[in-house]
């Protein structure tokens, strides 16, 4: 009797689907238009990655532009904020810089550069500018993380960024409440089934985030 | 073995199964390194239990247990809301709009557990199967035992328990993550988890705005509790080492600009799960025998 075959399978290195084409479509053709594919993006842009390294960047992406956020509004503080909102505002603001050095840290050298903020469309100095800015990147942060958990390869990774979607919305809540009192959870934010309203996908979410960042990314490979 | 006549006879049976696969990247990842062929089909079959998720009862098992705690806070907040001279008159559009939520998510559990060929669970001493999804007083004691009597009396006291149901509520949800894991219940358990979170947020701005002593946050901060009663809802909640795999970091360690992040923040940046085990000790005291 032969002893069993060891086989190496490697790892494709694409999702399956692309994997198909290839095989329908024939080497040369298959080439050529995996090349056209990638038309969109310039060298300058700032790659995120692929499969989960482009997820984690993705969350980075966002906790960056929260931490960025709250250091301005903490340095520059709106003019009616109280003792009390402001201790609140600067815990929000280290909870933040403690979710993207933690996202850092698991990048490690596939960590993207610090981005470039465009807070252009906030005036600091009013509170209603500064605090519906604040709830909207809260509420973002929530769909990002939550939209990002199906995609990881690594479900270790949903496991532990659910601990941080939860605390974003309870920050989303805080800055409801500031605003308009009880809106903490209303028709805007929760759906019929008493669900948080999210985005189904990254590139959703990453794309409206672009709008308050400079820097162009290159997210071709983002799952989703 | 033809491992592409395997994929395409599967494709005839399911369709969607490279959508599935793909999904979460699964295919071929199993097989990264050698794998003597005598393994293959176990290993295949591993790959495709993984991408059809857990077996169906333990995830039911789940849905039942979040179904449980979500029948108690709706009972909860239907007997605060109904109970005249509690809520001031301020805070009632907020407590109706929890109120319903817990509805719709007893609603939502139920429906889905139903779907999947499940029993939802229904509370002791419900008496009417035609108005399942509604509220059981009977089966709860809200005094825990006697320790909060003023519980429907004394706004500060149902606070407390309002703040300690909903944090202990997402960290219930957290808990059961892992079984929901690979699945696309992972996205919902989430969506109602986080909307618990609001509510926790809500009740702790409240207290904090009535001059509750320990003056709380809308989040958790390292593991204080609204009393020390209610310590053990949130043992766990002061750890600062988060981490992935073999990557972990100390939170505090973490710089901020000016210094580092400080404990009270790098605790509250996370909110820690609880086993079901745990959450089953600490609900009890509310449960009706």
């Amino acid at each position: 009797m032969n002893a069993p075959e060891d086989i190496q399978v490697k790892e494709p290195g694409y999702d399956v689907s692309r994997r198909r084409f290839f095989q329908l479509a024939g080497g040369v053709a298959g080439a050529g238009i995996f090349l056209a594919s990638c038309k969109g993006s310039k060298p300058t842009d700032t790659y995120i990655g692929t499969e989960d390294f482009a997820l984690l960047n993705f969350l980075y992406i966002l906790q960056q532009l929260e931490a960025a956020f709250y250091t301005q509004a903490v340095a520059t503080p709106e003019l009616s904020i109280t003792k009390d909102e402001l201790l609140l505002l600067t815990d929000v603001r280290d909870q933040e810089i403690a979710h993207a050095g933690f996202l850092k840290t698991l990048l490690g050298r596939s960590a993207i550069p610090a981005i470039a903020p465009n807070f252009s469309s906030v005036t600091f100095v009013d509170r209603t500018s500064v605090y519906t800015f604040a709830a909207m990147l809260e509420d973002l942060s929530v769909s990002g993380i939550i939209s990002a958990c199906t995609y990881f390869e690594n479900q270790a990774y949903a496991l532990e960024f659910a601990k941080m979607a939860t605390v974003e919305a309870r920050h989303s809540a805080y800055f409801r409440d500031s605003l308009t009192y009880n809106s903490f959870a209303d028709g805007t934010v929760i759906d019929s089934n008493g669900l948080d309203m999210v985005a189904t996908s990254p590139r959703t979410v990453l794309a409206t985030a672009e709008n308050y960042i400079f820097t162009h990314f290159d997210s071709s490979k983002l799952p989703g | 073995m033809n491992f592409k006549n395997i994929l395409q006879q599967i494709e005839k049976a399911d369709p969607e199964v490279y959508e599935r696969l793909s999904g979460r990247r699964q295919i071929l990842k199993s097989f990264g390194s050698k794998v003597a062929v005598a393994a293959l089909p176990l290993a295949i079959g591993s790959m495709f239990k993984k991408a059809y998720g857990r077996t169906t009862d333990v995830v039911v098992d789940a849905l039942n247990f979040a179904l449980e705690l979500e029948y108690l806070e709706f009972a909860f907040y239907h007997t605060a809301n109904n109970t005249g001279n509690l809520i001031p008159a301020a805070d009632q559009p907020g407590f109706l709009t929890i109120e319903a939520h817990e509805q719709a998510h007893v609603n939502f559990l139920t429906t889905t557990i139903t779907a999947m060929g499940g029993t939802p669970f229904v509370p002791k001493h419900f008496t009417d199967s035609t108005t399942r999804g509604s509220f059981v007083p009977a089966a709860y004691d809200f005094t825990g035992g006697g320790a909060y009597n003023n519980v429907f009396n004394d706004y500060p006291t149902f606070l407390i328990l309002a703040e300690v149901f909903e944090d202990t509520g997402v960290r219930a949800y957290g808990g059961q993550m892992s079984v929901f894991s690979g699945n696309a219940l992972l996205v919902q358990a989430q969506q109602i988890a986080t909307v618990e979170a609001r509510h926790a947020a809500h009740v702790r701005l409240i207290r904090r705005n009535a001059g509750a002593s320990e003056l709380p946050a809308p989040w958790i901060t390292n593991n204080i509790p609204p009393t020390t009663a209610t310590q053990a809802n949130y043992l766990g909640e002061d750890v600062t080492t988060q981490g992935v795999g073999a990557i972990s970091i100390d939170i505090t360690t973490i710089t901020d600009g000016t210094g580092t992040v400080p404990k009270s923040a790098a605790t509250a940046a996370f909110d820690e799960p609880l086993d079901s085990g745990t959450v089953t000790t600490l609900v009890s005291p509310f449960l009706k025998p």
